[in-house]
């Protein structure tokens, strides 16, 4: 599963959001670039305020008004940052679908669960009416949502959170969408539902060839389903690569340290090891690495410049001038 | 039982139940339907002794939030007992009542709303110092230093208010504001699962340090099993208002008896991405805390219910083993 | 999390200066206006014959209904009296129907919403109903009913408005207290021990007064309209007290050749009651504290 070389289907060059608020700029997210290869899972994981919500979003440009995104997001040859309106609803929904963390809040709770994947049936597929009832019926079975014509007319407050979070899944695969983005979706549900959801979405991208990013901050979440993961730090990438060799020997220091402060659960009444003080500012100007004033790894060279993303292995990339002397420590529990 | 022995149990909870009535709709008023009631808290019994911890599990709706509330009076119960030291805390009134907060304590999972917005960090701690009694004048002013080193918290803190602090930080000053009246217990609801993964370690590590120091009981209320583990001696897992199992910590997790037990263990993600598979923990949602499913609450998501799990409730009985489980079929091999 | 992101990375510990600096130099322009405004009427109202430039009463019968000029800026009435210094004598008056009118409401309407929203149970069901049954009534009707069984005069009016205007408080209260106690730190204070009259007045009251006062204000400059629509019915102030009111119903009957009778005093009603609202809302956003 994890070794794949197709050519990637969405390709992020060097995007940046800018949030210019009241109290002055917020570079949110900077300089990050990522690929997606086609049935891939990627993982973009980081802490509250790492700005991997906001990338999400400024893939589909569903960002504030007051953000400015720059950069390219090239999907399937074609700048998506630069396209217009018209062109990106085409794009939303029908080639890349986004499920979010509260389908409360996503769903329409005045239309039943059939309406609302009828209506993207009927913007974005040929079908008459019986067959897209047809159709949606088939999608709440791919959910796993027991007795699926029945339900159909049910209204979203009449479904559990987890069937909530399925029903939000079959909205968004009525267009048979290539790409999948994934909100947190599962951050708000209990960890058996979770665990339903997750197995959920890991088998319908492996039986419908579709690609996913899942934007989480629970790295078990990434282990568990992720192919490749990038994790983000004060609005960058700071380390990327496949998912096994990330966690098995990280080589970015915020990598190493937030693997470690992780409880394993391995061990009983064990101290953990947490990362001291908080993260950056995002109104300021940070100089060097972002990282920097909570290392433990931290040099000199550290707090002059920001340090780039460089290869450190097979489709590995860091940006860490403590790589080399990560990559000779034992690997992380 | 009633006997007050230097070796009894710091806490102890018998038979605690806690109801809550809802409201009735216009429709079930009309056809004489009774309102529904949600059993939130049913038949829990477990001890906490002096200087551990006792871990507490469990999903939404299974009571946990409640049982805190009980457990310092924030809510009344309807039946059962909690005895502190030997004494039935639920009888006590006025001044006798104002002693056992003192040595019960809480702490909050929201840190944004377990601050009192207007008073600055010192007036917070002083105010505890001062209703109790416990010190007086320039005493005041030394105590709130030792409080906020003891949650490694910088002593200017003390002139600030708590928007100026981060999540982190005014989870250290809810444990400060605890610590300041000197409990011997503190329980803990959810107290680090709104924080980030890295900050969460802080606070984890805190209670650990804190519990060393000072010989703090503590019931950490959670729905966080890896986390548990790092820090209970102790757990009790909770399902739809029951305690299913209880027993130690490391003998639960190597050995789960209860097959819901199993299941949360086998439903945490993994930190290691070798072991994945497609296989759900468990198959189901979890019913509505309304109308629980009768007999076992766990048999209709359970893969080996029998049909005595349909009918009768299982008591929390050791069942052959070295703790209690509420499984009719622990003990039998079937598990 | 892209609405939170601004507000979370900005959570570290030099938050304080930063709101120091913006207390002293980003003085709210509507609280400022509404100082000014509401600091001149009460300068007024404290010492009228600093600032007046004639005797409100004294008669001058060279001077019948002339209009606006330099010697008389707002012109005077049928007895040559300056309207000027007329409105700038009723606004003692006038401040003191915004403040005695409004005052026991504040503080009866306060207490009793602080306590039904704390305690609820069967006086909060009874308490429903009676607000139900005030906001059925057009306010002012009901204070002129009142007014007239216990006849004119500002006390009177002072007593009417105050049996009615105390719900509208305690609605307000009531209704704060109630969201305030789902607070955590409510629950702290039980569980510390502290007594019931510490946690109502040192933890639920300050965070629930912030609206309470905002309305307060608001309450004020109507007060003052009700104060004066009293006046003019000839059921508050009775002339010859200056009061706004009063001196819009004596202009009435010259309306068509001096405007400026009424008009002056009218305005002196608005500007006074944009004031207020001004404090009101400059109060809100300076008493808005983060959570």
């Amino acid at each position: 599963m994890s070794a794949r070389l197709t050519e990637p289907v969405l390709r992020v060059d060097n995007l940046g959001v800018r949030f210019d608020t009241p109290r002055g700029a917020v570079n949110a997210v900077s300089g990050v670039s990522l690929t997606v290869g086609a049935g891939e899972v990627l993982g973009l994981v980081g802490e509250s305020g790492s700005g991997k919500s906001v990338t999400l979003r400024a893939l589909m440009r569903l960002l504030r008004r007051n953000a400015t995104a720059s950069g390219r997001v090239i999907w399937r040859g074609e700048d998506l940052l630069a396209a217009p309106e018209r062109r990106l609803r085409e794009v939303r929904g029908r080639e890349i679908a986004m499920i979010f963390q509260e389908p409360m809040t996503a769903l329409n709770p005045v239309l039943t669960i059939a309406q609302q994947i009828d209506e993207s049936l009927v913007a974005h597929r040929n079908l008459d009416e019986r067959a897209r009832r047809a159709r949606a019926v088939e999608l709440l079975d791919l959910v796993g949502i027991p007795s699926a014509s029945v339900r159909l007319d049910n209204y979203p407050h009449e479904f559990s959170g987890g069937m909530r979070q399925r029903a939000m899944i079959a909205i968004a695969l009525a267009a048979e969408p290539s790409l999948l983005l994934a909100d947190e979706p599962t951050t708000a549900l209990d960890v058996t539902i979770q665990d339903q959801i997750l197995k959920l979405l890991l088998g319908l991208v492996a039986d419908l060839g579709m690609a996913m990013i899942l934007v989480t901050h629970d790295l078990g979440v990434v282990a568990e389903t992720c192919d490749r993961v990038c994790v983000m730090y004060a609005g960058r990438v700071v380390e990327s690569g496949p998912v096994s060799a990330v966690f098995a020997s990280p080589r970015h220091a915020y990598t190493h340290a937030l693997l470690r402060s992780m409880p394993s659960g391995e061990a009983a009444r064990q101290p953990l090891t947490p990362i001291q003080g908080q993260p950056p500012r995002l109104d300021r100007p940070i100089v060097g690495c972002a990282f920097a004033p909570r290392c433990a790894f931290v040099m000199d060279a550290c707090r002059a410049a920001t340090p780039p993303l460089m290869l450190v292995g097979e489709g590995r990339e860091a940006a860490c001038l403590a790589a080399d002397r990560l990559a000779a420590l034992e690997t992380v529990a | 039982m009633n006997a007050v022995a230097a070796s009894a149990p710091l806490l102890e909870v018998d038979d605690l139940g806690k109801s809550f009535t809802l409201r009735r709709t216009a429709w079930d008023g009309l056809r004489g339907r009774a309102a529904p009631v949600l059993r939130a808290v049913n038949g829990v019994s477990f001890a906490v002794e002096r200087g551990r911890t006792l871990g507490i599990v469990g999903e939404s709706g299974c009571g946990k939030s409640t049982l805190a509330r009980c457990l310092v009076r924030l809510l009344e119960p309807d039946n059962g007992s909690v005895r502190f030291e030997g004494v039935d805390v639920l009888r006590l009134e006025g001044a006798e009542r104002r002693a056992f907060n003192r040595r019960v304590q809480m702490v909050f999972q929201d840190p944004y709303g377990s601050l009192n917005p207007r008073l600055s960090v010192g007036d917070c701690l002083s105010e505890a110092l001062v209703v109790h009694d416990l010190a007086r004048g320039p005493a005041v002013a030394r105590r709130v230093e030792e409080l906020l080193d003891l949650v490694h918290l910088p002593r200017d803190a003390a002139d600030r208010y708590p928007h100026e602090f981060s999540g982190g930080q005014r989870q250290r000053i809810g444990i400060a504001r605890a610590l300041a009246v000197e409990p011997s217990l503190i329980i803990a609801d959810e107290p680090v699962s709104a924080l980030d993964v890295s900050v969460q370690a802080q606070i984890v590590n805190l209670f650990l340090e804190l519990q060393e120091r000072l010989g703090l009981a503590l019931v950490f209320i959670t729905h966080d099993l890896r986390l548990v583990r790092h820090v209970s001696h102790d757990l009790a897992v909770m399902y739809l208002g029951r305690v299913l199992e209880t027993g130690p910590t490391e003998r639960i997790f190597s050995a789960p008896r209860h097959p819901y037990t199993q299941a949360l263990l086998a439903a945490a993600p993994q930190m290691t991405p070798r072991r994945r598979s497609r296989d759900e923990a468990v198959r189901g949602e979890l019913p509505s805390p309304v109308a629980p499913p009768p007999g076992c609450a766990f048999h209709p998501r359970c893969p080996i219910a029998q049909p005595i799990c349909r009918e009768r409730v299982p008591a929390l009985e050791p069942r052959g083993g070295d703790w209690p489980v509420a499984c009719h079929l622990a003990g039998s091999g079937a598990s | 999390m892209s609405a939170a992101l601004p507000e979370d990375a900005a959570g570290e510990i030099s938050g304080r200066k930063r709101t120091r600096r913006l207390r002293l130099t980003r003085v709210p322009a509507p609280l400022l206006a509404g100082v000014v405004v509401v600091s001149f009427f009460l300068l007024c109202a404290i010492a009228p014959e600093a600032i007046a430039p004639y005797d409100p009463i004294a008669f001058d019968y060279t001077a019948l209904l002339s209009p606006p000029s330099l010697a008389h800026p707002f012109g005077t009435d049928q007895f040559g009296r300056d309207i000027l210094s007329r409105t700038i004598a009723a606004s003692t008056i006038d401040l003191q129907i915004a403040i005695f009118a409004t005052i026991a409401p504040l503080v009866i309407g306060t207490l009793v919403g602080l306590f039904i929203g704390y305690y609820g149970g069967w006086a909060d069901i009874l308490f429903g109903r009676l607000v139900d049954l005030v906001v059925t009534f057009p306010f002012l009707v009901i204070v002129i009913a009142i007014v007239a069984v216990l006849g004119p005069g500002l006390f009177n009016m002072y007593v009417a408005v105050s049996v009615i205007g105390w719900v509208f408080y305690a609605r307000l209260t009531r209704g704060e207290v109630m969201v305030l106690q789902q607070y955590d730190y409510v629950a702290a204070a039980k569980v510390l021990g502290y007594s019931q009259a510490r946690i109502l007045f040192r933890h639920i009251l300050p965070n629930a007064a912030r609206p309470v006062l905002v309305y307060w204000m608001t309450d004020m400059a109507l007060a003052i309209l009700l104060g004066s629509s009293l006046g003019y019915l000839g059921l508050g102030a009775q002339p010859p007290t200056a009061e706004w009111g009063v001196l819009i119903a004596d202009g009435k009957n010259f309306f068509s050749q001096a405007w400026w009778i009424t008009v002056f005093p009218g305005f002196a009603i608005v500007l006074c009651g944009i004031g207020f609202s001004l404090l009101g809302d400059g109060l809100a956003d300076l008493l808005d504290v983060k959570r």
